[in-house]
């Protein structure tokens, strides 16, 4: 019977906080940094992917996920907890499908992931994600990016930045985010974002990106319009990138 | 006697040009005894959407209820009303659920969606799917109805000459049907509007105030 | 030398099966017309248990034989005489063969039945109560009785009791009494009465009829209860619809009144619903 007392962690402080959900904020905080930026035709979502020795095989490591194919994410924060909002995105989003055969719009899929998160604030015998998630889509509504926090709660963005750099890296995409950009420009601008206070070398092995929409939508065979597709860019399509910003 | 022919319907839906049509017959029996000549078989579902039902009566007003429930739901979590194509196969998804023990019911949906294409479709009890570009049809009066529909029906009709065709289709057909008729209710739905009009078959309730002087007298071919 | 000792214990064969030619026509027994009619029988060892095997009226079972039936018959008599009305549906299953069919046989001038289970089987027997009423004519020398003819009826069905015929029928007429009524059906059963309805939609004629009837009405008031019966009939019944057959017996014989569509009634009553006010 001891489950009876195994109260959930998250219990409300006298101020009326709760202190889990600060600490699980300031696991994300230590988180490396990753941006995002919504275009006039997409959006963009790009990390640093650090490792901790040089013997690690960068090109396993992987932190921008694709939910479903009009929906990716990133994290900051503690991978495997992010890991396992992205078990549960893929889920949602494949029984979204299973019942009305499309994909579902991302606002949905937002909503269905930051309601995991809040249920890991009220649950007993459970912890806050230690996660922040940057999501980013395309739906009927056009591109848009969403970040979700370990409370469960979620905001729609034109462009911004969670983890350790969250603060300079907003800074300076308020300088240069302006409404007409464009998708190209928006991946130029998220890998100099990161590049602020970016330590060591900035090489396509130690950024990720990914990207939906630009350009214009594909069609089936008979011409019929097919939603943008969420990708992520190669080593070598971020080479390209990099070596245009040098 | 088998459980589909309990109370007896005829639906049917046909596609024109830039609209769609969606009929059912408007009676309600007890096997051989009619009990309502003024039953709704055909239920909007958005302002370009509408489901028939051909089946068991309980099953039909049930499932009207629970898809109304879905739809409204759906609206409120995405802000935006349900297309044809995805209803369709939201409601073969809730039939599937109850693969084991079904709802004795086989729909007909009709709408335009949100590229003004015209979308029809048919079900079985189970939700497995016919997409057709002509006509599809369900109820006792169905084998007659595709024979009618197979003689009448030509591609692009125009929403007027679309509810002649589908009113002679589906009149004839279920003077041919012991268990439909009494009574037929055409819905015409174009990219701005629905036109419903009431039939008059042999049997239509007369004394219904909703029916009276408003049908549409129609000769039969 | 075999075959005249079978031929000199054999009699001619009765019924249906013989060839008539004008070589045995004059050694026909007249007496053995009254026989019953022989048929072919399926060749199994009890033909009721195979006929029962394959043909069955009442049965769900689809692979069976299904005779025509689902009907509305109606007939009574009143002060002026009887009124047989009949609808004109045939379903097999739920599909409508016809919305034409004649339900009512007109066995002699004088002598009305009407049609209720297996139309071949009401067909085929009245007509072979016709020939014999008209043998029993020209014996006696004066018509038979309604009374008379209809147990001539209900013993030809009795005799094939068990064997799957399907049939529910009035046999009305005028005779040496009067009007005269009477039920018979399958079963051997056989009634006189007032007023009788058989068929799928005989319980909502019986409604109508019940209401509407005096015994003292003129022949244009019993007339319109017949249609008005039938029509309700229709209205409710899914296996009876088409048109109103009507048909007035009175001490000429009968006379054919009308046929008329059933929709047609639909309107016409709906108008005298509305010009009452309802």
């Amino acid at each position: 019977m001891s489950d009876r007392y195994s109260f959930s962690l998250t219990t409300f402080s006298p101020s009326g906080k709760l202190l889990q959900i600060e600490h699980a904020l300031n696991a994300v905080g230590q988180g490396v940094t990753s941006v995002g930026i919504k275009a006039s035709n997409g959006a963009v979502i790009a990390t640093e992917k650090k490792s901790t020795s040089p013997l690690v095989d960068t090109s396993t490591l992987e932190k921008i996920s694709m939910i479903c194919s009009s929906v990716g994410l990133v994290y900051s924060g503690m991978g495997p907890d992010a890991r396992v909002l992205v078990n549960k995105g893929r889920k949602s989003a494949q029984a979204y499908r299973r019942v009305y055969n499309e994909d579902p719009p991302v606002s949905i899929l937002v909503k269905e992931i930051a309601s995991v998160m809040q249920e890991f604030t009220q649950s007993g015998g459970v912890r806050p994600f230690g996660v922040s998630l940057l999501v980013a889509g395309f739906d009927d509504k056009g591109p848009s990016l969403y970040q979700v926090d370990p409370s469960g709660s979620y905001f729609a963005w034109k462009a911004t930045a969670i983890g350790k750099n969250m603060i300079n890296s907003k800074t300076f995409l308020e300088k240069r985010f302006n409404e007409e950009m464009e998708l190209e420009d928006a991946v130029h601008t998220a890998i100099l974002t990161l590049k602020e206070g970016f330590e060591g070398q900035m090489t396509e092995d130690t950024i990720e990106i990914g990207i939906i929409g630009g350009g214009s939508p594909p069609t089936t065979a008979t011409g019929e319009p097919l939603p943008f597709a969420f990708k992520k860019l190669t080593p070598s399509e971020i080479k390209d990138y990099l070596s245009n910003i040098a | 006697m088998s459980i589909m022919e309990y109370n007896g319907a005829a639906v049917v839906a046909m596609v024109g040009k830039n609209c769609v049509a969606i009929a059912s017959d408007t009676r309600l029996g007890q096997q051989a005894m009619t009990i309502d000549t003024n039953f709704q078989k055909v239920f909007p579902v958005t302002d370009k959407t509408m489901i028939g039902m051909a089946g068991l009566a309980t099953d039909v007003l049930t499932l009207r209820d629970r898809f109304r429930y879905k739809v409204n739901m759906y609206k409120l979590k995405e802000e935006r009303t349900i297309e044809p194509q995805t209803f369709a196969h939201m409601v073969s998804a809730a039939l599937y659920e109850k693969r084991f023990g079904p709802y004795f019911i086989e729909p007909v949906i009709a709408g335009m969606d949100k590229r003004n294409q015209p979308f029809i479709c048919s079900m079985d009890t189970i939700g497995c799917i016919n997409f057709a570009k002509d006509f599809v049809v369900a109820g006792n009066a169905g084998g007659g109805l595709y024979g009618m529909c197979e003689s009448l029906w030509e591609p692009d009709l125009e929403p007027e000459d679309l509810f002649e065709t589908i009113s002679q289709a589906l009149l004839n057909a279920v003077d041919r049907n012991a268990l439909s008729g009494w009574g037929a209710v055409v819905h015409i739905i174009t990219p701005d509007q629905v036109i419903t009009r009431q039939l008059k078959s042999r049997m239509l309730d007369w004394a219904d105030p909703t029916v009276k002087d408003k049908a549409v007298r129609y000769t039969r071919l | 030398m075999l075959s005249e000792i079978v031929a000199q214990y054999t009699s001619e064969p009765t019924g249906y099966g013989a060839e008539l030619t004008p070589g045995n026509f004059l050694a026909r027994d007249a007496a053995k017309q009254f026989d019953s009619l022989s048929f072919d029988l399926p060749n199994a060892e009890n033909p009721i248990d195979f006929l029962n095997t394959y043909t069955d009226v009442k049965s769900d079972n689809d692979n069976l034989i299904k005779l025509a039936h689902g009907t509305t018959t109606l007939a009574f008599k009143y002060a002026g005489g009887v009124v047989v009305a009949v609808d004109s549906r045939a379903t097999q299953g739920s599909v409508i063969a016809s919305q034409s069919v004649k339900k009512v046989i007109e066995i002699n001038p004088y002598l009305l039945g009407t049609m209720a289970g297996g139309a071949a089987d009401c067909f085929f027997w009245e007509r072979e109560l016709g020939r014999r009423c008209r043998l029993y004519e020209l014996r006696n020398k004066e018509r038979i009785s309604v009374a008379a003819a209809s147990k001539l009826l209900a013993n030809m069905v009795y005799s094939y009791k068990g064997m799957g015929l399907s049939m529910g029928t009035m046999v009305s007429g005028w005779d040496k009494t009067g009007p005269n009524l009477f039920y018979v059906d399958n079963d051997g059963t056989r009634l006189k009465g007032n007023l009788f309805s058989v068929g799928s939609g005989a319980t909502f004629a019986y409604g109508v009829l019940d209401t509407g009837y005096d015994h003292e009405m003129n022949k244009a008031d019993a007339i319109d209860l017949g249609k008005r019966s039938i029509y309700h009939a229709t209205h409710r019944d899914a296996y009876s619809g088409g048109y109103v057959r009507i048909y007035h017996i009175n001490k000429e014989g009968w006379e054919f009144i009308s046929l008329t569509d059933v929709d047609e009634l639909h309107w016409q009553y709906a108008d005298e619903s509305r010009n009452r006010g309802a």
